[in-house]
């Protein structure tokens, strides 16, 4: 194989074999690393001269070429299928900290609600790392000795494309979920949730209900054709400012001669709230 | 009759199929295999003539029997069959149905009753309205490419969402997904894949309808590039009705790639309970015998301001958990995760309301100082945006946004009240008024203002209560108050308008006390304190004492040159009351005449109702083709007192009506006017009057539009323009069911409507307990025109017959006229529809129509089976309810079953009943109106069926009435029974074989068609 990395080959020999029910990507576009916490894990990825670069990983990703891919304390492993029958062993390393370490750091979450506010609405403070250093821990890899890469192909390029395939799906998925970042240290959602819970001095959450299933149509014979009046003005929301949602959303990247989509869009939005 | 049900098909909109109780209700085909054509379902290209859209072929799974699927609830039957057994099971079956524009929904047809699922896609369209107009939406990318609007669904919506999702009925998800599949589509999916179609429709529709163009992307100097960038193609199409636009698949790309954070804004639910602040004012806890500091006291009295955290359960609002519960785990066992929803909720709330942050930072946060600054921030501005958010806010008690500083005006009327004297004291002066600076309902002394003006802080507290205070606002009140007060006292008319809101002041009017009459106007209780009123001598009715005091109020009304409305009970004597008024003010006093506009079918009524009350007035029926136009009405109208026409000639003889000054413009059955811009409403406001009155027996509270236009007529102006009224009133309570603007509408309307029930005991006394009404109506053209053929027929056949054979042609000719009278299909035996070719069902609508409005119920006899089997489909389509059909052929069993339905409080309001099966022995006590809709000519035989509900047991007062057209046998035979001498030797036990015994001469003059038989509209 060349010693030029995956991306700046010309096009591969073969092709790599197509996947049955691969690894579902969120969504079918979108930058990888979109949130500054994503943007942050990554960031050592740059020494190496890949970070800025990871998107080209899309591309494999993208075409479903991830078999499996699990996240646990410490490690993510994942089987990415190429060229060859059976797929290549992706695992990415990060030491996870320890039961006296968490301690730590979970007496400082639950100690400032702030910063469980801001993850349960699906943020991630910027003053979390600071947090965590303050118990002398380094939430983001530093450096390339803070990460294991392995992978199963015989490319010696590290990372190569199935390495960068798997950065790829991760930071999709710290974009999603930042308590994934944190699961990666070692502590999944439900259990820093339940330990912040036990350090506020709180009961353990009971267990939250199941959604309904569909009931199907046949056990519904006798009552086919009726259905309970819904009654809308039992939910009389106040009639808040036109264009109040538009103030919530964040500001777009896009603009049409220097005025910003939200700018733009404003008077549509004002003129919604017009009665006829 | 047809029922038609309607469902979601994602990818395909709203999709409609119909039953026909006419189509056979099984089929022959035995194959289960496949899905069979449904037997009684309604050809789509018929159901196309009726809601206009695609036709197409669908599979639904619906629950059936052997021979065919179970019909549903609302159908109805014209031949009813047998009760059909055996296992009901989930098949599917091959429907014709039609795709429609989701408008259509809107638009019901007459005749078709429709099913709860359409009732239900009906409330989405409405939900979809609702959050495309409270902007609950945001623009998205779709494959095409489409620009498109997606709601977002959180907060309260997210409950109502929920609600929507729970109220799907069956049928609503019916369709086949494919081949095999018994499940049907799942609630959630039909309902948000309805939401999302329904929302960008709405928006657009909104947009559309912008007085100007609705522009998203700035104009370009220059020239257009040939292809657009893909954010201008993509605005373009946001803006416009069609949401496909052209672009690269990279630049596509790339603006998706811009849009996530858009498309990450969650639709989700947020969980069974919301975050809701609550703004409280909280003591310092200081020991006030320290004479050191208070750091805490922010308000000067030894109080502070606190934002406390709550959880309210969006499913039961009422279950409320402080943080505090929440952090110790007691409000587990209520809410769900409740510790991490309180922390989510607060994290989201800090993204709209950044200054919540630093309350956060603490273990277990549960409440975020503020001082007065933030306090009144939070008041005018935070405290809207967490609202607009989906969360909760409460105020403090006594603290009410909407009433600010403002004015108070007080004004004392005159005399001594209950006076009312002749000559337009609406036009003179209040004795009393002043107007003072108010906190809410409280006046403020000069102290209080002083300490206002001088106030640092933008809250004050004026006695217990915050106010909020703008200086500059203030001091345009101050310089106000000084200009009202040296100017003249207000005329009624203007302290109406001020009461109302409609006077422009620079600080909003918080209180208006009235005393004296002018007090009782604004609360609606001026019939109550005003002197009854004796009708003049002349007057040949004894006035009950609630229509005395109507009449007081009526007259009252006139004198302050005010529009009032009479919306008193059907039944309680709204025309001799109108009567009274106009006898009275004419007495010794020559005025111009009354104009009294009403439906074809009153004319006669009011004209012999003058002439049976008031003989001294002088009516005139202004209608027909001969009536009289230009300088000849002009020289009649010298020597009439009353004239009484149509809505229908009003509109067509608008030119002369118009050129005249009315002493008084009346309009009976009000609702005539309903809708504003129709030909009868435009008339009425043409025609000037010195004063206006309009009469309605139906409820308009819940019937806005008609309220506005009845309103407007008689005060115009004092609802302001129709936008204006919707969107203060309408959507406020149509939509909200807000119950503020509710009773501000109320408060406006009070002083000029006066409404009666017969339920209220100080009326009820004053009654009999039966009132007999004659209930006029008129032949279509179609009904008279086979009249006069069978008159003419009939007599030709009499006259050449002897004996029996002419008894038998006489008996016949009069069940052939009362047949027609009732519909030409019950006459022909044609099986045609029924459609609005009678005028006796038309009236009968109108009547049911406001008996079902005030929720009675109702007995309906005829003698006819056939035309009671034809009323049974038609009604029940027209009043979307089950109407209760009891006749000769109805087995015991089942009589009794119907007959312990209908007594029973939420049974069927509407009885079909035989004369003969339905006249004896039945208890109906339920029902406190009778409907005799043809007439047998014995009142003993009418008067045996009216005692099945006025009987022991009966409540309420019974209205009977009897359906008589004048001109037709129907009031001739009426007048020979109603007058005693000829009733005693006439009435026979049993029948109408008395008829018989008429001269031929006697029996042409019975039957014989006069003019005023037809009606003109």
């Amino acid at each position: 194989m060349s010693d030029q990395p995956f991306w700046a080959q010309e096009d591969h020999p073969k092709r790599p074999l197509r996947v049955e029910n691969g690894v579902q990507i969120h969504s079918t576009r979108g930058t990888v690393a979109r949130t500054w916490w994503s943007k942050r894990f990554l960031a050592v990825l740059e020494d190496l001269g890949v970070g800025g670069r990871l998107a080209r990983g899309r591309t494999y990703a993208r075409s479903g070429q991830i078999v499996s891919c699990e996240l646990d304390a410490g490690s993510v492993v994942a089987l990415v299928q190429g060229t060859r029958p059976t797929p290549y062993k992706v695992r990415i390393g990060i030491p996870a900290w320890g039961k006296e370490e968490w301690g730590k750091a979970e007496q400082a979450l639950a100690d400032d609600a702030w910063y469980a506010a801001a993850l349960l609405a699906g943020g991630m403070p910027t003053e979390i790392e600071g947090l965590f250093a303050r118990v002398g821990l380094a939430l983001f890899p530093a450096a390339r000795r803070d990460l294991t890469m392995d992978c199963t192909c015989p490319d010696a390029t590290v990372p190569c494309k199935h390495l960068a395939a798997v950065f790829y799906l991760l930071a999709e998925r710290f974009d999603a979920d930042p308590f994934e970042v944190l699961a990666l240290r070692g502590r999944d959602r439900e259990a820093l949730l339940a330990n912040l819970r036990r350090r506020r001095g709180s009961a353990a959450a009971p267990e939250p209900e199941a959604d309904l299933p569909v009931t199907p149509l046949g056990e519904l014979l006798d009552s086919f054709y009726e259905g309970p009046a819904a009654d809308l003005s039992r939910f009389a929301p106040a009639t808040p400012a036109p264009g109040a949602l538009l103030d919530q959303v964040p500001e777009l990247p896009i603009a049409v001669r220097r005025r910003t989509v939200r700018e733009l869009l404003r008077s549509a939005y004002a003129e919604l709230a017009k009665e006829g | 009759m047809l029922v038609v049900h309607a469902f979601w098909s994602p990818g395909r909109g709203p999709v409609l199929w119909a039953e026909d109780g006419e189509r056979p209700a099984t089929t022959s085909r035995r194959s289960l295999r496949s899905a069979r054509p449904h037997p009684f379902a309604v050809p789509a290209s018929q159901l196309a003539g009726i809601h206009p859209g695609k036709q197409t072929s669908v599979t639904l799974l619906l629950p059936s029997r052997a021979s065919g699927p179970v019909e549903s609830p609302e159908l109805v039957r014209a031949a009813p069959g047998g009760r059909r057994s055996g296992q009901v099971s989930l098949q599917p079956w091959s429907v014709p149905a039609v795709v429609v524009d989701p408008a259509e929904l809107g638009d019901p047809a007459e005749d078709v009753r429709y099913g709860r699922s359409v009732a239900h896609l009906r409330t989405l369209v409405e939900f979809a309205d609702d959050l495309a107009g409270r902007g609950r939406v945001l623009p998205t990318l779709r494959p095409g490419p489409e620009a498109r609007w997606r709601p977002v669904v959180q907060g309260l919506d997210a409950v109502a969402r929920r609600a929507l999702v729970d109220a799907v009925p069956p049928v609503g998800r019916a369709e086949q997904r494919r081949a095999g599949d018994v499940l049907g589509h799942g609630p959630d999916q039909v309902v948000d894949a309805a939401l999302a179609v329904l929302v960008d429709a709405a928006v657009r529709e909104r947009l559309a309808r912008a007085d100007e163009p609705v522009v998203l992307v700035p104009p370009r100097s220059g020239r257009a590039p040939r292809s657009l960038p893909a954010t201008e193609a993509w605005l373009a199409a946001l803006g416009g009705p069609d949401a496909r636009f052209e672009a690269t698949d990279r630049e596509l790309a790339t603006l998706a790639e811009a849009l996530d954070p858009w498309d990450a804004v969650t639709t989700e639910e947020t969980g069974p309970a919301r975050a809701t602040f609550r703004l409280r004012e909280v003591d310092t806890l200081h020991d006030p015998a320290d004479p050191g500091d208070d750091p805490l006291d922010q308000t000067g009295d030894g109080t502070r301001w606190v934002l406390e955290f709550q959880l309210q359960s969006t499913e039961d609002p009422s279950l409320v958990v402080p943080a505090d519960d929440v952090w110790s785990g007691r409000a587990d066992r209520l809410i769900t995760s409740a510790q991490e929803l309180l922390l989510a909720e607060l994290g989201r709330a800090a993204l709209v309301y950044p200054g919540l942050t630093t309350a956060l930072r603490q273990a277990r946060p549960e409440e975020l100082d503020l001082e007065v600054e933030d306090t009144h921030r939070f008041l005018t501005e935070d405290a809207a945006r967490l609202l607009a958010a989906g969360f909760g806010v409460q105020l403090p008690a006594g603290w009410n946004g909407r009433k600010p500083l403002g004015l108070k005006l007080s004004v004392s009327s005159p005399g001594a009240p209950g006076v009312v004297t002749r000559g337009g004291l609406g036009r003179e002066e209040l004795a009393r008024f002043r107007w003072t600076m108010a906190a809410g309902e409280d006046e403020l002394d000069e102290e209080e203002i002083a300490a206002l003006v001088a106030a640092k802080a933008r809250l004050v507290r004026i006695r217990g209560q915050w106010v909020s205070v703008d200086q500059e606002a203030l001091a345009r009140g101050l310089e106000f108050l000084k200009r009202q007060n040296a100017r003249r006292a207000p005329t009624v008319a203007e302290t109406l308008a001020v009461a109302q809101g409609a006077l422009d002041t620079p600080l909003p009017v918080t209180a208006v006390t009235a005393e004296g009459w002018v007090g009782d106007l604004l609360r609606g209780t001026a019939d109550r304190t005003l002197e009854p009123l004796e009708p003049p001598a002349s007057f040949r009715a004894t006035l009950r004492p609630y229509q005395k005091r109507g009449l007081s109020w009526l007259s009252f009304l006139a004198n302050l040159g005010l529009g009032a409305c009479l919306a008193d009970d059907m039944g309680l004597g709204k025309t001799v009351q109108l009567l009274a008024l106009e006898a009275r003010e004419r007495e010794g006093h020559e005025l111009g005449p009354t104009l009294i506009l009403c439906p074809m079918s009153l004319v006669g009524t009011w004209q012999r109702e003058a002439a049976r009350f008031a003989p001294d007035l002088r009516v005139h029926a202004h209608h027909g083709p001969t009536r009289e136009r230009g300088e000849t009405l002009r020289e009649r109208l010298q020597h009439t007192d009353i004239v009484v026409t149509t809505y229908g000639t009003a509109a067509r003889d608008i030119e002369d009506l118009a050129s005249y000054a009315w002493h008084r413009l009346v309009l009976d059955e009000a609702q005539a006017i309903k809708n504003a811009n129709a030909a009868p409403s435009k008339a009425a406001r043409r025609i000037s009057a010195g004063h206006r009155i309009a009469l309605t027996g139906t409820p308009m509270e819940n019937r806005l539009a008609e309220l506005w236009s009845v309103m407007d007529f008689l005060n115009p102006g004092v609802l302001g323009t129709p936008e204006r009224f919707r969107q203060r009133f309408a959507v406020p309570i149509e939509r909200h069911g807000n119950p503020e603007a509710a009773e501000t509408l109320r408060a406006i309307t009070r002083p000029y409507l006066l409404r009666r029930l017969k339920t209220d005991p100080t009326v009820i006394d004053d009654l009999p307990e039966k009132i007999e009404i004659r209930q006029e109506y008129r032949l279509t053209r179609e009904q008279a025109s086979l009249y006069r053929t069978i008159v003419d027929d009939m007599m030709e056949k009499i006259e050449d017959s002897q004996g029996i054979q002419r008894r038998g042609n006489v008996l016949a000719a009069m069940a052939k006229l009362k047949q027609v009278c009732n519909h030409p299909a019950q006459l022909l035996h044609d099986g045609s529809p029924i459609g609005k070719r009678s005028g006796k069902v038309a009236r009968l609508e109108e009547l049911l129509g406001e008996i079902l409005a005030e929720g009675d119920k109702v007995l309906l006899f005829s003698q006819f089976v056939e035309f009671a089997s034809m009323l049974v489909p038609h009604l029940s389509a027209r009043f979307d309810q089950e109407v209760l059909h009891l006749h000769g052929g109805t087995p015991k069993k089942q009589r009794d079953a119907m007959v312990e339905r209908f007594q029973s409080a939420d049974g069927p309001a509407i009885f079909l009943l035989s004369l003969k099966a339905g006249g004896t022995g039945l208890t109906l006590t339920a029902a406190n109106h009778v409907v005799h809709l043809d007439r047998w000519w014995n009142p003993a035989v009418e008067d045996q069926a009216t005692d099945r509900a006025f009987r022991i047991g009966q409540q309420r007062n019974v209205q009977v009435r009897k359906f008589v057209c004048p001109g037709t046998v129907e009031e001739r035979i009426d007048a020979l029974i109603e007058s005693k001498k000829a009733l005693s030797d006439m009435v026979i036990s049993d029948g109408e074989g008395w008829l018989t015994e008429l001269s031929t001469g006697e029996l042409r003059s019975v039957f014989a068609l006069g003019a005023e038989a037809v009606g003109d509209e």
